[in-house]
């Protein structure tokens, strides 16, 4: 048995918001993959409504998503760790995947504007940033909730 | 790593599975909803929120059954305010999305034979799509989840 972890209850407010901005996150890098890779076959003009739409998910969800999750990360830890001192592995890995991945989001979201013209060529891409971010996510909660050495 | 860390780990990957699923859906119904789209459009997104069906039993199994386990494993009582909660809030939610689900599924097949019958806008499929108790039950059930993370977070009465 595990004796109950109590954690000071000024952390709640930032960890609930961001683990909701993490799986909201995650929720709408889901959709826009499937909308960008339903977006790749069939009707033209309907192969470019999905690409809008997976356009406007990127903007209108997962990017707010992105922010609240990376935001409030760094309002707990420096509640968790003031200063950055004596932080473990587990908090490096998140780093190591929103930093990339803000870039990623941002590289997914001027290829999902492009390839919302009938002749976009970069259609291709979008679905594809999208699901590497998932795995990418995929990790960073592993490391977040299991907390592997730390 | 220890037991404790792998549950945590599963019960987590619940929560995003869960909510996750439950994202996909509630985007793309609201995509089916906001404008007055032909039933080939909104047979096509209906399609889509097949995918999320999976994620959220998936989400609902491991939410339920590793968190049980977390209790023993932790030292919970079962009895406990905010678990007692969440359990009873678990089951509204699974109720009422099972019943959504049912609708949903019902309109997509709406959706899809009226686009094989010449696609023209028809005022069922619109009443279906704004359908206000419908929607009601659709959302109330995804709020389920958030409050029950609301619940996992503030642990009221632990």
């Amino acid at each position: 048995m595990v004796p109950a972890l109590i954690r000071p209850d000024s952390w709640n407010l930032p960890l609930f918001l961001h683990v909701l901005g993490a799986t909201l996150t995650f929720g709408a890098t889901a959709t826009v993959a499937l909308l960008g890779f339903a977006g790749q076959r069939g009707d033209p003009d309907r192969a470019v409504w999905l690409r809008g739409l997976a356009f406007w998910v990127g903007l209108v969800v997962l990017v707010p998503a992105f922010i609240v999750m990376r935001g409030t990360a760094l309002w707990i830890l420096d509640k968790e760790f003031p200063g950055g001192h004596n932080e473990p592995g587990w908090v490096g890995v998140g780093f190591f995947v929103t930093e990339p991945g803000a870039l990623l989001v941002i590289v997914m979201m001027v290829l999902a504007w492009f390839t919302r013209s009938p002749k976009s060529r970069s259609a291709v891409a979008v679905p594809w940033l999208a699901s590497i971010l998932l795995v990418a996510l995929a990790v960073a909660w592993f490391a977040m909730s299991a907390k592997p050495g730390g | 790593m220890s037991l404790y860390q792998w549950l945590l780990f599963f019960h987590v990957t619940g929560v995003f599975f869960l909510i996750g699923g439950i994202v996909i859906a509630g985007i793309l119904n609201l995509a089916a909803i906001v404008k007055d789209r032909r039933p080939s459009e909104v047979a096509a997104l209906y399609t889509l929120i097949r995918f999320a069906v999976p994620l959220i039993g998936a989400g609902l199994l491991l939410t339920l059954v590793i968190g049980l386990w977390l209790v023993h494993n932790v030292g919970y009582g079962y009895g406990q305010t905010w678990i007692v909660a969440a359990i009873v809030l678990w089951v509204v939610g699974s109720a009422l999305g099972n019943i959504d689900g049912k609708y949903q599924r019902q309109t997509g097949e709406l959706a899809q034979r009226l686009a094989a019958e010449g696609d023209a806008p028809s005022p069922e499929l619109r009443a279906r799509l704004l359908n206000p108790l419908a929607i009601v039950i659709s959302y109330a059930s995804g709020l389920t989840a958030f409050a029950i993370l609301g619940l996992m977070i503030w642990k009221p009465g632990a």
